[in-house]
């Protein structure tokens, strides 16, 4: 079956009027969660993750997937009115975009983000429908040598490479390792590290850690830090609509910034953060009038949204095609996968092709309705921005005790989920990243057993890993992206002292 | 970015490292508890709580260094807030969760999640307990409809056994 045939048959699937709904919930609900602040598409997917156990897998995932991108539109609502971004990504978009609304631009600042949005969503979708072929013949000739390999670069990448402190980053990978290792072990079916406490023979379930570390960690950190702050709302004025001038500035910023975002997001170097940063640099040089930078420019709106949202769906890549989650969003979502006992990956294209493709095609639909939502309902959303915060908190805690008890109606998971919570806190404080945390919690397992299946097809000789072309080529790679940036650090140094 | 005062220490940033540190040790220490049968694949279960727990004991040690060493590397400052915490917000929360926590299983979701609510509302300064409390139950019952009805999660009534 070819890709054309095979996306065909995805629209088929997507197009069914029960498919069409999860598909309009999930925009709906990801948009309405990307504009409150305190939730995230990690928190809301892992929240519904027991909920959802029963539905028919593809619905659901079509579901989360809506949420998951449709968090991107509607967390730049949220970084232009109210200039406290949401997540990393979108620190350029509440500088420059929160300008722009100061100066009674907000219409033409949300205008930009959302069809530039939706510009990078739809282009890294249909690059994702011609790559993900393709690596799929590669992934095909992956052994569990192979795998091992990409997962421990994907470990390198979340946790070294990305953020303020390696040592920091590494911490937060070994602690989510650690929560990995408790439970029975997959392969000989003995208990590890449960301590006697029967509850923990099923391992700590990831619900319980997403919602800890999202949820109480930082309702905790906002209570105690940030409460006694005041937010202030930029009014919505004027018309929405962009001018001739501005849809002449924007679109060579969408278009730039998707070509940045898309790579960043599908190599295992996840997180959006360097791309729109890349993308804002960019177009100031590009820029015939850069002194209007920092002072609410257009195009440091286009840009970096657009190699937001691209670099969102190019994280989509690794994890439908080798079941590499690069964030913690991603992270979730291959949970929800195993949920089912769907393992992501190239075998997954063969057996369960409608599943793949019909979520692949649900994200064509979903653009042009996250358009449609963002664009002439946007008025509905900055209501949201007008919850009192002791409701919206309260109201976040509602959910995320209920999505702890409901998975097996145990006070054993909400002590668990407050400890974790309050963990979560001092992450946050101290600025350790938590995506490290999940992705070592979920991956971790899964590269023990390859790395025993490698070794049992070796007859436990450890060369095989540097001996197979693949795996020993992306081992290279990992250790150039855990030396490269260090030295490339000292020597531009060295340049800057000698100027 | 970093602080580089060479000789300030910061209390809570080694207290982290130490525990970190602790929980690399114990890995280290309750592997050697865990069985090990080779099988064909040669390396049993103790290989990888081994390795891991060397590394959370290594970044525990570094981060350990660091924290006495002038404090922890590229730490944003300025973070608003951190100047002037306020402790009593965070305490009035975590009674409501515990409370809920202990509540839930005889009292019932309605009933226990409805308090904490009220209490977390009112750990972030709501001086409004009347509205907290409708709206609370108003989202309580609704969320109970949603999950057990629609969604088919189980949750505990409580005495009113709806």
């Amino acid at each position: 079956m070819g890709t054309f045939e095979a996306l065909m048959a995805g629209f088929a699937v997507a197009l069914t009027p029960i498919n069409l709904m999860w598909g309009l919930v999930g925009v709906t609900l990801g948009t309405a969660i990307g504009v409150m602040p305190g939730v995230g598409p990690a928190l809301t997917i892992a929240l519904l993750l027991p909920a959802t156990a029963s539905l028919d897998p593809t619905g659901a995932l079509i579901m989360f997937a809506g949420i998951y991108y449709g968090a991107m539109f509607g967390g730049s609502t949220t970084s232009i009115l109210l200039n406290t971004p949401g997540e990393s990504a979108t620190i350029v978009t509440a500088l420059e975009g929160n300008m722009m609304a100061k100066r009674g631009r907000a219409g033409p600042a949300l205008a930009t983000a959302a069809i530039g949005s939706f510009v990078a969503g739809t282009i890294a979708t249909i690059l994702l429908t011609v790559m993900a072929p393709l690596v799929v013949q590669v992934a095909l000739k992956f052994g569990p040598a192979e795998y091992f390999a990409v997962m421990v670069l994907a470990f390198t990448t979340v946790s070294a490479v990305l953020g303020a402190s390696a040592a920091r980053g590494l911490a937060s990978l070994f602690f989510g390792l650690t929560i990995g290792l408790i439970g029975l072990d997959s392969q000989t079916g003995q208990a590890r590290f449960t301590l006697g406490i029967p509850e923990l023979l099923d391992g700590i379930d990831v619900v319980v850690v997403a919602v800890g570390l999202f949820a109480v960690g930082e309702t905790l950190y906002v209570a105690t830090y940030l409460n006694r702050l005041e937010d202030k709302i930029e009014k919505m004025k004027g018309s929405i609509w962009m001018t001739k001038a501005d849809w002449r500035r924007s679109w060579g910023p969408w278009l730039r910034g998707t070509a940045l975002g898309f790579p960043f997001g599908t190599v295992p170097a996840g997180g959006a953060e360097i791309p729109t940063f890349l993308s804002y640099s960019i177009e100031k040089k590009l820029s015939k009038n850069p002194e209007e930078f920092g002072k609410g420019a257009i195009e440091g709106v286009a840009g970096p949204e657009a190699a937001n949202n691209a670099s969102a769906t190019g994280t989509l890549v690794p994890l439908l095609t080798l079941g590499l989650p690069t964030t913690a969003t991603a992270a979730i979502i291959l949970a929800a996968f195993q949920q089912w006992g769907l393992q992501p990956g190239p075998l997954l294209f063969e057996t369960q092709p409608l599943l793949i493709w019909g979520l692949i095609a649900s994200m064509y639909v979903g653009n042009v309705l996250l358009l449609i939502l963002n664009l002439p309902l946007v008025g509905i959303w900055i209501k949201l921005l007008e919850i009192p915060r002791p409701l919206l908190y309260a109201g976040i805690l509602i959910f995320a005790t209920l999505g702890a008890y409901g998975l097996r109606n145990s006070w054993f998971d909400l002590a668990l989920l407050y400890g974790i919570g309050v963990i979560g806190f001092v992450m946050r404080r101290y600025d350790i990243p938590v995506a490290p945390v999940l992705v070592g919690m979920i991956l971790g397992p899964l590269a023990e057993q390859q790395f025993r299946r490698a070794l049992a097809i070796s007859q436990g000789d450890l060369t095989i890993f540097f001996t197979q072309p693949i795996s020993a080529a992306v081992f290279a790679v990992t250790a150039l992206v855990l030396i490269g940036p260090p030295i490339w650090k000292r020597l531009s140094g060295r340049k800057v002292a000698a100027a | 970015m970093s602080t580089t005062g060479a000789r300030s220490i910061h209390p809570a940033e080694v207290a982290i490292s130490l525990v970190l540190l602790c929980i690399g040790s114990f890995v280290i220490y309750e592997t050697q508890g865990i069985a090990e049968t080779q099988g064909y694949s040669q390396v049993g279960p103790r290989l990888f709580p081994y390795i891991i727990g060397t590394g959370l004991t290594l970044c525990g040690a570094v981060l350990g260094w660091h924290a006495i060493a002038g404090g922890w590397r590229d730490v944003p400052l300025d973070q608003p807030g951190h100047d002037a915490p306020d402790w009593i917000a965070p305490a009035i929360i975590s009674i409501g969760i515990v409370l809920h926590m202990v509540l839930i299983g005889w009292a019932g979701f309605i009933i226990a999640s409805t308090l904490m609510f009220v209490l977390i509302a009112r750990g972030f300064g709501s001086k409004r307990a009347v509205r907290d409390f409708a709206v609370g139950l108003a989202l309580v019952v609704a969320a109970y409809f949603l999950f057990t009805r629609a969604l088919g999660l189980r949750l505990p009534p409580g005495p009113f056994g709806v």
